[in-house]
């Protein structure tokens, strides 16, 4: 659909004027040249593919020379002379023989033992902790990545960005892209299919009540919004370019193949997320695992010989990651339960190469039997956020909600994005801490300006019960205590009205 | 609303609080069950008809043969596709034909709830077992259905209870059944889990009877010690001890309040809900009749807050427009459904649908406008093939405001959508159908009104007003 015919869509729907979609509750100004590509980002892609279930680290990283491997895994260890050899250590799986030639160019990076403190062994709490990038014992609703964009993009949504900022394929949204602002990434499963959806949206502008259900409306109309305002330029791109090499028929190598295809037609979309389902081997593992480790492979080199092709594999880094690994003992049914550490892998260009990190130790185990992680896998959101996209070590503190040690995997990035070329300080409301909490908790916010600022707590059915600042406060960081006396444990939420800038967060009070 | 209130009865039936009970409890209503359900009182109209027993529907059949109680092996297995299929096409019509009952909402919770795949089980029978033990279960006591699924075939294989044995206990189905299927985590420690794997061994299927038995060579019949107690335990034990915590009633009123009420739960609510569970020993019919009355289901702002799961927007379109589907139809919603993500008999993992905000994406949401809309044009929206639609003009004179635009306005509005309209909207809605014609010249009978109308129905679907109940 082009730009005027979008138009004419809402002209529709209002009679002609004015049109003011919003989003977040703050108005879009839907005219062509506010669409700025305001570019926050140093032009460089990073592609996550999730391995969905818990992949089970042992057998794909394999230390062939390690006898306890063996003992523990009498018939689910992979036997030395398939494992395909690294050095004189470790291999890979056998079904992994695609990724050799990539690992033997210096562009795949090993990063072992990865994994974070009082390890959880539920999926989706583990998933949540490796999407919010919290601890262990931390609830956070948004994701690294969505509150990494929410830093990069800082006038969306009053001014969004003219290309998507992050693409997912799939269908349901990912907690990984979500924040303050709702999600900030697309989600489709084909470009042309996605334009050929969209076209028939009506938007409306409507002002929604301030009720529960007038919140769900609200988020209706965002997604509808945000579909409207990027399927024709993601099909644009799309059309741009196509893929030099054949791609496995599998769901992954479809999702890579797009991806591909976006990048090479110059979609300027620095992150975006692929997934592979069914990692969760707890049963008769040895075929099962080892065709998920066939899809991995046969659809990374072709992703990576395609991206060489197309001219763009300089500045795009793929990294593989999932939510535990899988014990070192094999379980009755020859499969493994949920572990704990694991390895994750990388690829590209910009990735030193080799390992980090050695094999595992099967004998100074965790004290349920697993391995141990030996890096926080926000080590990793770290290395990737400030040495492929550029951010600075301050705001890579604020996105991580602490500070994390690189590790040394990529290559350092001369072009880091200049702080001066940023719109100069975001506002912004930070997650509470502790949360969840009781009976108090910070809130700590960020103005861009001084000015009039007020901030209120409701209860989850929306009624106000209290006004923690109603004055004027000067440009800066400044911070609030709740104190939750008298009320019952539940979810509230926190809001911040200064200028223009208004958004709230969600907290919960534990009693 | 003072939460000592929360509980009590609402003072006054009327078609608003119809409306909102009709629109969470069954998929879709008709004018005709409004009209039914304000004629009883509203403790005889829940508790005797939403709540009340019905007799088990039949059982589904492949070219007029039952086969749900086939042996599964290597013959049968070749007619498992015909027959998922059938079992999915039956619980199809039990939604939509089911009548003035909860039951089948309540028995997709619980298939929610208690997850299996067909897609890991892959015997339809035992898919069919399941279901008929949701079924039967819907207002039973929640214990005895736990016990029940803990043993129950599709179970068994799905979390891999079937080949747990004492020498290698599997853990799978332990740590569901604490983590999501009762307590929730936080309320015991990795080692009950491990202790629960071990009183759970010793589960076996018979293939040709289709049962599940229990082979003592297998159990372990040593001392567990489980949530602080300890004995030789087997299932049962692990179940009663589990709903002895104070805590399990309070998890499962938190699902209830999730599916029925809304997303975000009110914690003073739960807990009085999971009183009442507690008090009730544990049976669904009083927990979900208090639900139903209470004061707080029926507030402001619960009505109109929860997202339309793919199976409610699809049946309850059926229902509310008066469309009976044919089996082509069947086969298309079973592909709709699947693109927005609710293939029946097959939730994403053990964490079943989260649903609300989930239902909807940029991928999703566009998706559900092209089915509304192809249910009015009568053409499929993925393939170019026609389809059984909604009769537009005998379904608008079905109101007896048919021939007064306005009042018709307000009265398919409220009768379609939960969400309270603004007048902007309600304006918008009126030009819509209006297409330029003057009000007082508005007529079902001009010949031109067909069109103003299945343009007026799709436009009204595509709000996003719709998507609520």
């Amino acid at each position: 659909m082009k730009r005027k015919d979008f138009l004419k869509h809402l002209g529709m729907i209002t009679g002609g004027g004015v049109v003011t979609l919003t989003v977040g509750g703050i108005p879009i100004k839907a005219f062509a040249n506010s669409f700025l590509n305001i570019n926050s980002t140093n032009g460089n892609v990073l592609v996550l593919i999730q391995l969905k279930g818990g992949n089970d680290g042992l057998n794909t990283i394999i230390p062939f020379e390690d006898s306890v491997y063996f003992t523990k895994r009498p018939t689910l260890a992979i036997s030395k002379d398939t494992v395909v050899k690294l050095n004189n250590l470790t291999g890979l799986h056998p079904s992994l023989q695609p990724l050799k030639s990539i690992f033997d160019d210096g562009k795949m990076t090993i990063v072992q033992n990865i994994g974070y403190e009082n390890q959880n062994r539920s999926h989706f709490r583990s998933t949540d902790i490796w999407l919010s990038a919290s601890d262990a014992n931390q609830f956070l609703y948004d994701g690294w990545a969505g509150r990494y964009l929410a830093k990069a993009f800082p006038n969306y949504p009053a001014l969004p960005p003219a290309h998507p900022m992050a693409v997912q394929l799939g269908s349901v949204q990912s907690l990984v892209l979500e924040s303050q602002y709702g999600g900030m990434g697309i989600t489709f499963q084909d470009p042309n299919n996605f334009y050929q959806l969209v076209s028939g949206i009506n938007a409306d502008n409507d002002p929604s009540p301030n009720t529960l259900a007038g919140e769900e409306l609200k988020f209706l109309k965002e997604v509808a919004a945000l579909s409207i305002q990027y399927a024709s330029v993601i099909k644009e791109k799309a059309d741009a370019s196509q893929n030099k090499v054949t791609y496995p028929n599998t769901n992954l190598g479809t999702q890579l193949a797009i991806i591909a295809d976006l990048i090479s037609g110059g979609l300027q979309t620095p992150v975006y997320l692929a997934t592979l389902d069914g990692f969760d081997t707890h049963a008769n593992q040895v075929t099962s695992h080892a065709n998920l480790m066939k899809t991995l492979a046969d659809a990374i080199k072709a992703f990576q010989d395609d991206l060489q092709l197309l001219g763009v594999a300089d500045k795009v880094v793929t990294m593989t990651f999932s939510e535990f690994g899988r014990r070192l003992t094999e379980n009755g049914s020859f499969g493994t339960d949920h572990g704990a550490a694991a390895p994750m892998l990388f690829f590209g260009n910009r990735v030193i190469g080799g390992f980090y990190g050695s094999n595992p130790s099967l004998t100074d185990l965790d004290s349920s039997g697993d391995v141990k992680f030996k890096y926080d896998f926000r080590q990793i959101y770290s290395t990737v956020l400030i040495n492929h996209l550029g951010m600075s070590k301050e705001q890579v503190a604020q996105v991580l909600l602490k500070d994390f040690q690189t590790l040394p995997i990529i290559k350092i990035n001369p072009t880091s994005v200049n702080d001066n070329n940023l719109i100069p300080s975001d506002y912004n409301l930070e997650q509470n801490y502790p949360n969840p909490f009781n009976p108090s908790t910070t809130i700590s916010y960020y103005l861009a300006e001084s000015g009039f600022v007020s901030i209120k707590v409701f209860d989850s059915i929306g009624r106000e019960i209290k006004l923690l600042v109603n004055n004027y406060q000067t440009a800066g960081k400044h911070s609030v205590q709740f104190y939750a006396n008298g009320l019952s444990s539940g979810t509230y939420i926190y809001s911040i009205e200064a200028g223009n800038f208004k958004t709230s967060r969600k907290m919960l009070l534990i009693k | 609303m003072e939460k000592s209130v929360y509980l009590n009865k609402i003072a006054v039936w009327d078609k608003a609080a119809a409306h909102h009970i009709l629109s969470r409890t069954l998929f879709g209503f008709t004018q005709q069950d409004v009209a039914f359900a304000l004629s009883k009182s509203l403790d005889d109209f829940i508790d005797n008809f939403l709540l009340g027993n019905k007799p088990e529907p039949q059982s589904p059949t492949y070219q007029s043969v039952e086969w749900v109680n086939s042996p599964n092996n290597n013959d049968t297995r070749t007619n498992y596709s015909n027959w998922f299929r059938t079992l999915i096409y039956w619980w199809y019509d039990l939604m939509l034909n089911q009548g003035m009952t909860f039951r089948e909402k309540v028995t997709i919770f619980l298939h929610n709830h208690f997850v299996s795949e067909y897609n890991v089980v892959q015997v339809p029978q035992f898919m069919f077992h399941q279901n008929k033990l949701f079924r039967q279960y819907a207002f039973g006591n929640f214990k005895e259905i736990t016990k029940k699924v803990t043993i129950d075939p599709a179970m068994l294989i799905y979390l891999n209870g079937n080949v747990s044995t004492k020498t290698k206990p599997n853990e799978n189905y332990a740590r569901e059944l604490l983590e999501l299927f009762t307590i929730g985590i936080g309320n015991y420690t990795e080692n009950d889990i491990k202790e629960a794997a071990r009183a759970l061994t010793g589960w076996r299927i018979n293939n040709d009877t289709r049962q599940s038995y229990f082979d003592s060579t297998r159990f372990d019949s040593t001392n567990k010690t489980f949530l602080g107690q300890t004995g030789n335990f087997g299932y049962q034990e692990i179940v009663d001890i589990i709903f002895q915590q104070p805590k399990t009633a309070e998890f499962l009123c938190r699902k209830l309040y999730k599916e029925f009420i809304h997303y975000e739960t009110n914690n003073d609510y739960v807990l009085q809900l999971a009183n009442v569970m507690r008090t009730n020993n544990y049976e669904m019919k009083p927990v979900l009749s208090t639900l139903l009355k209470s004061q707080f289901f029926h507030s402001e702002d619960v009505r109109g807050a929860k997202i339309k799961s793919p199976i409610e927007i699809t049946f309850s379109a059926f229902r509310q427009f008066n469309l009976v589907p044919d089996e082509t139809l069947y086969s298309y919603v079973r592909t709709f459904l699947s693109m927005i993500q609710q293939d029946l008999f097959n939730p994403p993992d053990v964490r079943g649908w989260e649903g609300q905000r989930k239902w909807i994406s940029s991928n999703t949401y566009p998706t559900r406008n092209n089915f509304t809309d192809s249910i009015i044009n009568g053409k499929r929206f993925d393939r170019n093939t026609t389809i059984k639609k909604v009769d537009v003009i005998p379904f608008t004179r079905s109101f007896s405001s048919s021939e007064n635009a306005v009042q018709f306005i307000e009265d398919i509005s409220k009768f379609l959508i939960q969400f309270p309209l603004s007048t902007t909207k309600k304006n918008s809605l009126l030009q819509t159908m209006l297409d330029g014609t003057a009000i007082s010249n508005w007529s079902t009978y001009d010949p031109l009104a067909e069109g103003r109308l299945k343009n007026f129905y799709k436009y009204l679907m595509r709000l996003p007003e719709f998507q609520l109940l």
